[in-house]
């Protein structure tokens, strides 16, 4: 009996000897920083980061690559290399959870809560350069309980797509950024053919559109301090009813109703006259749809005026980082004047300081109506737990959409998912 | 003598505990750790983010909110466990069903071509899943395969449906043909049973629910034919022969002598297909994200998205508990089942 065991003890040794063998090599670098493989060229006593994102398009991840390169060729002692993953919010959580976060990460507005409420993130907002120059609507995008957390890397907005030749082909003058809903509706109505299989306007059962509508209308997801929710509204059920209606009224659609993934493709195809996307549309259209030729606008003002949202992205850096300090700057220097132009000149995203936009115009002048959203965007931003709420009123569109749920009974049931989220 | 005996046994056991070890560490690492997590995260509020050490022990809160307390949690937990069950009710019996068609046919002494068969039929099984959904995604479309071979097959009385897209439950959509819709329901099909309408129960598998049954179907149709296929070469050729010759006809040969001596492997392909069913996620995640109308959302799938998107890992641990003593008291059950009429 004793034997046995020792004998279990030493073949148990004897592997731990293997792992351990194993794993030496490994560990060391992480004891020191200054130590990274593919950093050869860095002196020694150097801080490496890491800056974590999601791989977006090529052109994008290229360019990204260069202007991080250019960092590090002017600061031999902060060398930062970039990783750009796939299921980029899993990686995310794990690593977080795990205590071995990257230095300085993405962050979506809509995430910012659950992480801020987790404790995952520093607050270094306050500590950019000229932080005022930033989009007040992008620094409240970040901005959680009165904290600045992080800066916003670029943004986009929702604007409204139009074909110029179904619209000539109609005889409908363009949309212009004085359109109201009516506009929207009659020219959507015009501009369906159902034997050619076209619609007037492709919108998805999507929150992240219809609350556009919400806004328009006047009506809020929750008063101003997030006690209470006010999604079963007058103005609410106006939004919905006209966003859902319509699709009833078959002058709009969603991308599965044109054999598309998204409304962008249905409206690529020239299933659709109009869409409501943001500047992602842009270079997919050119890439995909090179021939197809359309215009931008602002989104048509509803019964309360103009609205749009503000989709953005801001570089996060992780409160129990092991180089803080080095991270901020490095931020700093991204979303500073210099980096953000290097990185923003190529037209894909927008620049979020003020002080940049007209050079960025005069290269754009197409995007204006995108950019121009920034000053009465709202923040795509809730509370922590809210994608509770995403899921409920997303999937009573759905239901809407076909005509199987009412949308007092949507608004109804998100008013109520919303509360216990609140109150928990 | 004795001792030598004993020296042998000892070498026997070194040499045992030896080969073992690797394949022990890899378990405990890969599993029994884990599931010990997971049990301890499911009594925490623990929320995926911060350093696991910060999470706080909550008793059994999160099993409450899931079973007792009414909300958008145990909604969405009846839900999808709803979804589960009619996605393992359509699946297992006709993936059981066809597999075993399969097999036999492809048992045949006599079929030509067996070896491409076998091969035509194993094929999906070992196909990338992912790769499958994203075909599937676009023979699902409004334009797509699907709705035109139904379209030309009904000779045009086909009206093409964006599959995926598609919230109706086959049930609901069959009870419309009688007059029977929401408005017009009797009182109490509107009564609420564990935060779900009874309407809400009868719905029946979604439109696009029944778009990934059937792709889940005809992926593991193969493995559950390969299976039986191995099952059926252990009969022996002498019982046919002898059942031949008193005059049994083929349907006679396949429910008592078939059927019967394959009755074992038909409870394991059962268990496995409703093992699978119940831990369905990879399909639900590329095509469906549990939408449209959450009518695709599975168990595995809400423990995915309440871990990982909504930061509650506690309450995705707890289902993941229900999960595990849901398909541990199926099991029994129907092995109980199985069982009972072999007697």
């Amino acid at each position: 009996m004793k034997s046995k065991l020792s004998m279990l003890l030493s073949a148990l040794l004897l592997t731990a000897m293997i792992l351990s063998a194993c794993a030496t090599p490994a560990a060391q670098p992480a004891a020191q920083p200054a130590a990274g493989g593919e950093q050869a060229a860095a002196p020694a006593g150097a801080v490496n980061l890491q800056l974590m994102g999601w791989a977006s398009s090529d052109a994008e991840n290229v360019r990204l690559q260069e202007v991080v390169d250019g960092w590090n060729a002017a600061n031999p002692d902060i060398q930062v290399s970039l990783n750009l993953v796939p299921d980029y919010d899993t990686k995310l959580q794990t690593s977080l959870a795990g205590g071995a976060p990257p230095d300085i990460f993405y962050v979506d507005s809509f995430r910012l809560p659950d992480l801020a409420a987790a404790g995952a993130l520093l607050p270094i907002g306050d500590k950019m350069t000229n932080v005022d120059d930033f989009y007040p609507s992008l620094r409240e995008a970040f901005t959680v309980d009165g904290v600045f957390y992080c800066p916003p890397k670029d943004f986009s907005t929702l604007a409204l797509e139009y074909n110029t030749d179904l619209f000539d082909a109609a005889g409908l003058a363009y949309p212009t950024a004085d359109w109201t809903w009516d506009d929207l509706r009659a020219a959507a109505e015009a501009l369906t053919n159902k034997d050619a299989g076209v619609v007037g306007f492709s919108i998805n059962p999507d929150f992240a559109r219809w609350i556009a509508f919400l806004y328009q209308a006047g009506g809020e997801v929750a008063n101003a301090d997030f006690t209470a929710m006010t999604l079963d509204s007058p103005e609410a059920l106006q939004a919905m009813e006209f966003y859902v209606g319509l699709v009833r009224d078959g002058f709009a659609a969603p991308a599965s109703d044109l054999d598309s993934g998204w409304p962008g493709e249905a409206f690529g195809k020239g299933r659709a006259a109009m869409t409501m996307e943001g500047n992602w549309i842009v270079p997919y259209l050119k890439d995909q749809f090179p021939d197809l030729k359309y215009g931008i606008t602002e989104l048509p003002a509803g019964p309360a005026g103009k609205a749009t949202m503000a989709f953005t992205v801001c570089y996060g850096v992780a409160a129990n980082g092991r180089n803080t300090d080095a991270a901020t700057r490095v931020v700093d220097y991204l979303t500073g004047p210099e980096g953000m132009k290097a990185w923003t000149d190529l037209g894909l995203a927008m620049p979020t300081r003020q002080s940049l936009r007209d050079g960025w115009l005069a290269q754009y002048p197409n995007l204006e109506p995108m950019l121009n959203g920034a000053d009465y965007a709202r923040k795509w931003q809730f509370r922590p737990g809210f994608g509770d709420v995403l899921d409920t009123i997303n999937a009573g569109l759905q239901e809407a959409f076909t005509g199987t749920k009412t949308p007092q009974a949507v608004l109804s049931e998100t008013q109520s998912v919303g509360e216990q989220v609140l109150a928990r | 003598m004795a001792t030598g005996i004993k020296q042998q046994d000892r070498q026997d056991a070194i040499a045992g505990w030896g080969f073992m070890t690797p394949a022990l560490i890899l378990f405990a690492v890969f599993v029994f750790i884990p599931i010990f997590f997971a049990i301890y995260f499911s009594f925490t509020d623990w929320n995926g983010i911060s350093p696991p050490a910060e999470a706080k022990f909550v008793g059994f809160d999160n099993f409450r909110v899931l079973l007792f307390e009414d909300g958008i949690r145990r909604a969405d937990f009846f839900k999808a466990l709803k979804n589960t069950a009619y996605f393992s009710l359509g699946v297992v019996p006709t993936q059981t069903a066809l597999a075993l068609l399969l097999a036999v046919i492809v048992n045949q002494r006599r079929l030509r071509f067996k070896s491409f068969f076998r091969t035509a039929y194993y094929f999906p099984s070992i196909t990338s899943s992912i790769a499958i959904s994203m075909l599937f995604l676009f023979l699902y479309q409004k334009n797509g395969l699907v709705n035109q071979v139904l379209q030309t097959i009904t000779f045009g009385a086909w009206e093409p449906i964006a599959w995926m897209a598609d919230p109706r439950g086959l049930f609901h959509i069959i009870f419309g043909w009688f007059g029977l819709t929401l408005e017009t329901a009797p009182a109490w099909m509107q009564a609420n049973v564990l935060s779900l309408s009874v309407w809400d129960w009868l719905s029946g598998p979604s439109v696009a629910l029944m778009g990934i049954m059937i792709l889940n179907t005809w992926t593991t149709i193969g493995t559950m034919m390969v299976i039986f296929l191995a099952a059926l070469q252990d009969v022996p050729r002498e019982v046919y022969e002898a059942s031949e010759m008193d005059g049994a006809n083929a349907r006679q040969i396949f429910f008592k002598i078939t059927l019967p001596l394959v009755r074992p492997t038909l409870f394991f392909v059962v268990t496995l297909g409703l093992i699978g069913t119940f831990q369905v996620f990879d399909q639900v995640y590329v095509m469906s994200s549990g939408g449209p109308a959450k009518t695709t959302l599975t168990v595995a799938y809400l423990v995915y998205r309440n871990g990982f998107t909504n930061s509650q890992m506690g309450l995705a641990a707890a289902i993941a508990l229900l999960l595990f003593a849901i398909i541990f008291t199926l099991t029994l059950v129907q092995r109980r089942i199985t069982e009972g009429k072999k007697e």
